[in-house]
């Protein structure tokens, strides 16, 4: 089938009733969760997985997909408008965006990242379906030895590109891999690390972990920190951006969405890292970068494209390659494995409808959040005064039945308050929980994969750099390694960071 | 010239995930013991365990010994109501649904779950929790299916 046919069928899929509905939901309800401080993509995703499982597989992931990108758009709302990023990935548009409504821009501020973002999301979306299928035909000649080293130079450069110290992130990835091991060993049927208990014979879900350390830590965290109650509002002016607005703001989205694009490829990247370097980025080129943290037009397009590009564009690797590249793409490939479907390249051969239909639902998904977000916006903001005390029983509440809808097991309850309470420990000891995700979803993967590999070739481990994709993945994951212990490039990443902290 | 002194030093938090990493890392190598390390061409079901723990031990080693010799730094205080009220009304959840049914888990949930923010007004707690268990018995236990009982009997 050529490139249109393909495309029409995406598009077919994407708008049935039932996938439209469940598409304009999930923007819904990224927009609701970007809006609302306290509450993330991560948690809310995790706490909707248990309940796709109840839909068809298309319906459910276009409706995580939603959140994800709904988010992104969500975020920057508060961000403008309160000075309250509602997500990691708009602090930044904060900087420029809560000047801008200071000085009676806001308008055009949340226009100017509305547009931005849909360009952003329109350009993703192209290159996943441009890329897509190209990708997955090099991923067809992939042998177990490349998979190895893939995901081993996956993990490494996620610990790299996240915020935080890689030791720390290492170690959450090592947790990861070790808690994927529990249960029965499938290629021997040995029952490994389950403290001989029945309920484990068959693993953790990742449903459990996912709640555990994202829905119900965060909660406990918030109540900790409690005190967002009462927010004051910017006033809100005329909406459409005038033509001098449009005229700064468009080399940034354009550069924002390009740079976007591909750090969203990259494992560990995602829609945060983006913001930030676009961000950077862009003061970095300005002729006046004094200017920015004033509100600059610029430093709104620039890491608002580059969050929603971002955030599209890392279903790349998912999708062509089955490799999850950051915490938010291990979920969706839950997603996936919840209706037995393998993400990477034999589904777009045998299931080209999964894969189309996505890609054209991003895009309806996209022009829908414009229009959610820009003639709705007053509603959204009213929603900011609703205090969290009201909030968190609801999440607990939705976080409970998830856990124990799988199973119906009292035991996943009580596994999941286990992980809660870990998840806790690990914001106590300043460790971010994301990297643990990605290790528990590709750890049962790399061992499969190393395993296969060595009965190949008898035990003899020179496969990994005799084959030439491998090698060059190894030597990938060397330099970078041999960066990290550079002092001039620590340096460099800690202060690239350095404002993520602020 | 007086130095710091011993209890001045260590960075806490990053003591603390070394004891769970070393922590995490014992515990796999302790449960593994059973298990056959097998060969590199055959292994078998202990060889990631033992390999990965023994990595996750180093790993905590390194992040842990350099941070005994930095200057103090305090872990966040710890609140003990939120996280002792929340993690008992969600046990108390799991419990109570599988023995009591759906309505009497859902309100204990939220009842008990309003006890971890000492803010909250008696009416409006009891409101929320009647419209959440409301909505909630209709959209998971009717929409979409959840196979628990509504009530004790």
């Amino acid at each position: 089938m050529s490139f249109i046919d393909l495309l029409i069928l995406g598009f077919s899929e994407a708008m049935t009733p039932m996938n439209l509905g469940f598409c304009l939901l999930g923007a819904l309800l990224g927009t609701l969760i970007g809006v609302l401080p306290g509450i993330g993509p991560t948690a809310t995703i995790a706490v909707l997985l248990p309940i796709t499982f109840f839909l068809p597989p298309l319906a459910g992931i276009i409706m995580l997909a939603g959140i994800y990108y709904g988010a992104q758009y969500g975020g920057s709302t508060t961000a403008i408008l309160v000075n309250l990023p509602g997500e990691a990935s708009s602090v930044v548009t904060a900087l420029d965006g809560y000047q801008m409504a200071q000085n009676g821009r806001a308008g055009s501020a949340l226009a100017i990242a509305a547009l931005g973002s849909f360009f952003a999301g329109t350009v993703a979306t192209l290159a996943l379906a441009v890329a897509g299928p190209t990708l997955s035909v090099f991923a067809l000649k992939f042998g177990p030895a490349e998979y190895v080293s893939l995901m081993v130079f996956g993990l490494l450069a996620a610990t790299i590109l996240a915020s935080g110290p890689v030791l720390k992130a290492i170690g959450m990835i090592l947790i990861g891999l070790l808690l994927g091991m529990i249960g029965t060993d499938r290629a021997t049927g040995d029952a490994r690390l389950t403290f001989g208990a029945i309920e484990l014979f068959d693993g953790i879900d990742f449903i459990v972990i996912a709640i555990g350390l994202f829905g119900f830590s965060e909660i406990i965290a918030n109540l900790e920190g409690s005190g967002s109650e009462g927010v004051k509002l910017a006033k809100l002016t005329r909406l459409w951006p005038t033509r001098q607005d449009f005229r700064e703001a468009w080399p940034a989205v354009l550069r924002g969405t390009g740079l976007g694009t591909v750090l969203g490829l990259l494992p560990g990247g995602g829609a945060t890292l983006a913001s930030f370097s676009a961000y950077s980025m862009e003061k970095r080129m300005s002729r006046h970068p004094e200017q920015f943290g004033t509100g600059v037009v610029a430093g709104v397009a620039a890491p608002e494209s580059a969050n929603n590009a971002a955030a599209q564009s890392s279903f790349i690797p998912l999708l062509t390659l089955g490799i999850p590249s950051n915490n938010m793409m291990a979920m969706m490939l839950s997603a996936f494995m919840i209706h037995g479907i393998t993400p990477g390249p034999t589904v777009l051969t045998s299931q080209p409808e999964i894969f189309w239909g996505l890609v054209a639902s991003m895009w309806i998904g996209n022009l829908l959040l414009v229009v959610i977000n820009l003639p709705l916006i007053g509603i959204w903001v009213k929603l900011l005064t609703v205090p969290y005390r009201l909030l968190y029983p609801a999440i607990l509440l939705f976080c409970c039945i998830g856990v124990y809808s799988m199973n119906n097991r009292v035991f996943d309850v009580v596994l999941a308050a286990g992980f809660g309470l870990l998840g806790y420990l690990f914001r106590k000891a300043k460790c971010e929980p994301g990297p643990l995700l990605l290790g528990f979803v590709l750890g049962p993967l790399l061992e499969a994969n190393l395993r296969r590999t060595l009965l190949i070739t008898q035990g003899d481990p020179s496969i990994f750099v005799e084959r030439p994709i491998s090698l060059t993945m190894l030597v990938a994951t060397v330099i970078l390694l041999g960066l990290m212990i550079l002092p001039s490039f620590r340096k460099t990443r800690e202060e690239a960071f350095q404002e993520e902290d602020a | 010239m007086r130095g710091p002194s011993a209890a001045q030093r260590g960075d806490r938090p990053d003591l603390l995930t070394a004891l769970i990493f070393v922590g995490f890392g014992a515990l796999g190598l302790f449960l593994a013991r059973p298990l056959d390390g097998g060969t590199l061409a055959q292994m078998g079901p202990g060889f990631m365990p033992r390999v990965i723990c023994g990595l996750l031990i180093l790993v905590g080693l390194a992040v842990g010994l350099p941070a005994l010799r930095r200057p103090l730094v305090r872990i966040e205080p710890v609140k003990i109501r939120p996280v002792v009220v929340i993690l008992l009304s969600i046990v108390g959840f799991g419990l109570a649904v599988t023995y009591l049914g759906f309505v009497l888990a859902s309100l204990w949930l939220i009842l008990a779950g309003a006890m971890a923010d000492p803010g909250g007004k008696m009416r409006q707690t009891l409101l929320l929790a009647a419209g959440l268990t409301a909505f909630g018995a209709l959209i998971f236990v009717y929409g979409l299916g959840v196979q628990v009982p509504l009530w004790p009997f």
